[in-house]
């Protein structure tokens, strides 16, 4: 606990990272998918002398600046703000690495801005063939930052076995080229780029629906028929990516994906599965309502029906990133670093030395005595055993709630779970999606009275013990 | 009704253009890829469908395949009132030693929801941390808590030295 | 009109699919069926959103019948129910999610019929020619309502079997009749195996009989008369055709509804509670499906109102009297554009849609808080 927590209550942490990244995710898909739609269109439409077309595309590029140059780079610094609040051991790792390949993103994001906005403003200014390669100058540098973040995205699920060997020591740099094009980035630059392209395809359904059906029919025909044929080679190629993606995915984790399918007993730990289950599924009906509206019926495609189409990439989308995140489980950096930032390599030493001793924010008996806090010293104690080591994943009452999981458990049976968390491997079911519990068995008992103060005893007895069995199913579902 | 019949030509394709040429191309090329589509969606489907149905075939076959483990040297030196997780098949399972020496093997899946039971030394009994559920140590019986039936039993036998697990 | 449908249809003559096509056309005349459906034409308006409902219902209803098949693969009722549950939701493989499915699509049904009866009060559907269609959508209605009622119990869970208890209390408070109504339904005096073995019965065999029929007749006025163009929208109202304008949309829009329902029940996976025990006391917080909460709360509205017997008796006399009102609609505003007696059932349809939100949302307010 090198860093004090960002407890956020009733959503968590990673849900903040998670609803951000989820827009930014869909933007800067679209930022790069719609770069080479207008390059190509702009193209197209010069070559087959289409006026019409030319003539609604500068609407497009101003569209198109708005939208990545104000929510895509926004949300993107949002990222950077919530990533290091919620994890800061793991955005610190990554910034170690990375340094160079972000500074490195950062100027093509420049160029890429520069260059979006050269492009609006220079419409009907230059000769239009100049124009046009103005455009593929902006597709080439905005898919330029997809190939460096790529990397890093990648790398938090599979560092590389170079880089695991020498992760720690200070040396990770000589390692830097095995940790950014490791196993997964060829599958996942490919998988991104199919959705980068049907994203552009998603984003100009969007903004052609708004043409006049009876006034302007022939160009909407035309122009959203195009847009519609850009989904085409995401779900022709996407399956076959994803095969070659999960081929890459280590073996411990692939495991993740099969645990939904017998049970919600041990439910717990089986959104992988479902969240995967709903990105084929959205997948597929993408395709189907964009074939069944759009692609036979260009003229009657409307904005509401485009906005539907729109609700259904945001969902695949937050099924997949979901999913992806989920895979990783139980660490933030897969075999270094566990998703409440304790390394791996330090379980060990944490058990034998403390978990909180270390730690500057640690809070000893002479500023409790002299401060306002309230409740015993073990109890504060407790408490920060439960910020470091579960608020990463759990809140207290909402999102994957611990109270709801704790429900009416007694001391003895919390202790049991503890006791359990703090085993690795066959030891502990736990292990393979949850971070093992760590620190000396003074700390581990504090925790334990902290988790005795926010269970509700008497809730479990009488009347409503009929729904205990479903409350704490509720808890093991939610309690993921 | 003016728009019908343009309506029902937009499903050729494009008759004007340049890329009418190949239409019989294109469509066969978008049947093509609405086959894809389609198999993705039996796919997503059919595959929970199959896995549902064939369940109890699946389970029989897991059962029939795997009749006994042969632990390795070091579970002989397991020391008295402790316990052993071990794989049978592809399930977990515990191997118990009491405080009189003696063996007992059985399954660590809880009968309740499928969460794994431990062994607890200080109170010798197993027990499920999900929703404490507690077995006898020694019969695998469900003693209290929800657990709707016994944890299932294997034999141990100790031959040349190494502890064989089977089911009875 | 459909000429390219028909040369694409020539076209592919060549191959084998097209012979076997030609085959099964020459016996079943296939070709007849795709031309009058292209014939069919579809109003199109600013209202047209709410033709969707109808299809969108009929969709859940089938994803209800494969699903509801796959389940008695594995259901056993009587005695065994619970444990056979249990089985499906944590031993089987995907048992959990065609059983979530099953659930969720049971309300999401209900739900769509209700905004399908009210667009097509709303829209005056009902005028002539189609008061049949307005009278079998609501016998449809009801059964899908018993159809959920029965199979709610099916789990044989605590809240199954509570949530059943209060449910049968309401048909015990008919005069004379109702405590003999009540167990007959019953089976007995208490909820057992029997019970659960007579609405298994009813759930699978008894409403299925009863309800394909009328979804038939249901479906077959609505191809004999075409869709209800609303008043506001009656001169010169633009069509589509049936097929495959509309019908390609509806798909669309099935394939969203499908994806809806995959969410649901993936995401929020329907619990099974304890087993049902009738010595344990009942949970504070018991109370039917949403779709029941109205009359639920009305009933208890009336038994304040007037103590006793009567009161309960009144409320269901209430309820019943507006559910003839309902039925007769089609009668009272036959067909007076803009007249006094329209107003007047646009006025009572609001009324009723009020009355029904209101309750609902009381019933819920009114539950005693479990935190």
């Amino acid at each position: 606990m090198n860093y004090p927590v960002w407890n956020v209550p009733y959503i968590g942490s990673g849900l903040v990272i998670g609803i951000v990244a989820i827009v930014h995710v869909l933007v800067s898909h679209f930022a790069i998918g719609g770069g080479l739609f207008l390059y190509l269109t702009e193209k197209k439409a010069l070559r087959e002398g289409r006026e019409d077309w030319l003539k609604r595309l500068p609407g497009y590029s101003k569209f198109f600046l708005v939208l990545t140059g104000v929510v895509g780079a926004m949300t993107g610094v949002g990222i950077w703000f919530s990533i290091g609040l919620a994890n800061p051991a793991g955005t610190s790792t990554l910034i170690h690495n990375f340094v160079f390949g972000w500074a490195t993103e950062w100027v093509i994001f420049l160029v890429e801005l520069s260059l979006a906005a050269a492009y609006y403003y220079t419409w009907g200014r230059l000769p239009s063939g100049v124009h046009v390669r103005l455009g593929l100058l902006y597709a080439v540098s905005s898919f330029l930052t997809l190939v460096i973040i790529n990397g890093i995205l990648t790398f938090k699920l599979t560092p590389s076995s170079a880089w695991l060997s020498v992760a720690g020591t200070g040396k990770e740099a000589e390692h830097f080229f095995e940790a950014f094009f490791n196993p997964t980035y060829w599958p996942s630059l490919a998988l991104r780029t199919l959705v980068c392209i049907s994203m552009g395809g998603v984003m100009s359904l969007v903004f052609f629906s708004r043409l006049d059906s009876e006034k302007e029919g022939e160009v909407k025909r035309g122009l959203i028929r195009w847009a519609s044929l850009w989904l085409l080679p995401a779900f022709v190629f996407m399956p076959i990516c994803f095969i070659w993606y999960l081929s890459m995915v280590p073996e411990s984790q692939r495991e993740l994906l099969s645990l939904g399918i017998s049970t919600i007993g041990v439910g717990a730990f089986t959104q992988v599965t479902r969240l995967t289950l709903i990105a084929i599924l959205t997948t597929a009906t993408i395709v189907g309502v964009v074939y069944f509206l759009a692609f036979l019926y260009p003229r009657d495609f409307e904005f509401g029906h485009a906005i539907a189409v729109l609700l259904l990439a945001f969902l695949a989308t937050a099924a997949t990133e979901g999913a992806r995140e989920m895979l990783r489980k139980p660490y933030i950096i897969f075999d270094y670093m566990y998703s409440n930032g304790t390394l791996k390599s330090a379980v060990g030493k944490c058990n034998e030395e403390g978990y909180m001793v270390h730690s500057p924010w640690k809070i000893n008996e002479g500023m409790f005595e002299s401060g306002n806090l309230r409740g015993s010293l073990v109890m504060e104690l407790g408490r920060q055993m439960f910020l470091g080591q579960c608020v990463s994943c759990h809140t207290v009452d909402g999102y994957r709630s611990m109270r709801d999981f704790l429900y009416d458990r007694d001391e003895t049976a919390i202790g049991n779970i503890l006791a359990m968390m703090r085993k690795t491997g066959e030891g502990s079911p736990y292990s393979k999606f949850m971070p093992p519990l760590v620190g000396t068995d003074e700390e581990i008992d504090a925790l334990k009275k902290y988790l005795v103060s926010l269970t509700s005893p008497s809730k479990g007895k009488g009347v409503m013990e009929v729904t205990s069995g479903e409350r704490e199913l509720q808890g093991i579902v939610k309690g993921n | 009704m003016s728009n019908q019949s343009e309506t029902m030509g937009r499903i050729g394709g494009d008759e004007k253009g340049p890329e009418s040429g190949d239409l019989m191309d294109r469509r066969g090329f978008i049947t093509a890829v609405v086959g894809v589509v389609g198999a993705c969606y039996a796919a997503a489907i059919g595959y929970p469908v199959y896995r549902y149905l064939a369940s109890p075939v699946e389970e029989a076959m897991a059962a029939g395949a795997v009749k006994e483990v042969t632990l390795p040297k070091e579970a002989m030196d397991l020391p008295q009132n402790s316990a052993l997780m071990f794989k049978f098949g592809t399930r977990p399972a515990l191997l118990i030693r009491h405080e009189d020496g003696t063996y007992t093997a059985m399954s660590a899946i809880c009968t309740h929801l499928g969460c794994t039971v431990t062994y607890e030394p200080d109170q010798k009994r197993v027990f499920c941390p999900c929703h404490s559920g507690v077995y006898d140590a020694v019969s695998g019986k469900n003693v209290a808590g929800p657990p709707p039936h016994p944890l299932e039993r294997y034999e141990v036998e100790i031959r040349d030295g190494q502890i064989i697990v089977r089911r009875s | 009109m459909g000429k390219l449908l028909s040369e694409e249809v020539k076209e592919r003559k060549s191959g084998a699919v097209a012979r076997i096509y030609q085959w099964v056309d020459e016996r079943l005349g296939l070709s007849e069926v795709i031309e009058l459906a292209k014939k069919k034409e579809v109003p199109e308006h600013r209202h047209s959103f709410w033709y969707y409902w109808g299809g969108i219902t009929l969709f859940l209803f089938l994803v209800m019948c494969v699903t509801g098949v796959l389940l008695l693969v594995y259901y056993r009722p009587g005695d065994e129910a619970y444990e056979s549950v249990r089985q499906i939701t944590y031993d089987i493989k995907f048992g959990w999610l065609i059983r979530s499915t099953h659930s969720w699509a049971a309300n999401l049904m209900i739900g769509a019929a209700f905004v399908h009866m009210f667009s097509a009060f709303f829209m005056r559907a009902y005028r002539k020619p189609r008061e049949f269609t307005w009278w079998s959508g609501l016998v449809l209605l009801i059964l899908a309502m018993v159809f959920g009622f029965s199979g709610y119990l099916l789990p044989m869970d605590e809240l199954a079997y509570f949530a059943t208890k209060v449910g049968l209390s309401i048909p015990a408070v008919i005069p004379v009749l109702g405590p003999w109504v009540a167990d007959i339904i019953r089976g007995g005096p208490e909820i057992t195996g029997f019970t659960v073995s007579r609405f298994f019965a009813l759930h699978v065999v008894i409403l299925p009989a009863l309800f394909i029929p009328i979804l038939i007749f249901h479906l077959i006025l609505v191809q004999k008369h075409g869709m209800s163009v609303p008043d506001g929208e009656a001169k010169d109202v633009r069509t589509i055709p049936f097929f495959p304008n509309f019908a390609m949309r509806d798909l669309a829009i099935w394939l969203i509804t499908l994806n809806v329902l995959a969410l649901l029940a993936a995401l929020f996976p329907w619990k099974l509670g304890a087993p049902a025990d009738p010595l344990k006391p009942a949970p504070m917080d018991i109370h039917p499906e949403w779709y029941f909460m109205s009359s639920f709360q009305m009933l208890k509205i009336f038994g304040q109102l007037f103590p006793g017997a009567v009161g309960e008796f009144l409320g269901l006399a209430v309820f019943t009297l507006g559910l003839v009102l309902w039925f007769l609609i089609p009668f009272f505003d036959p067909k007076t554009e803009g007249g006094l007696r329209a107003r007047a059932t646009m006025y009572f349809g609001l009324f009723v849609l009020g009355v029904l939100v209101i309750t609902t949302i009381w019933g819920y307010w009114a539950l005693p808080s479990t935190k």
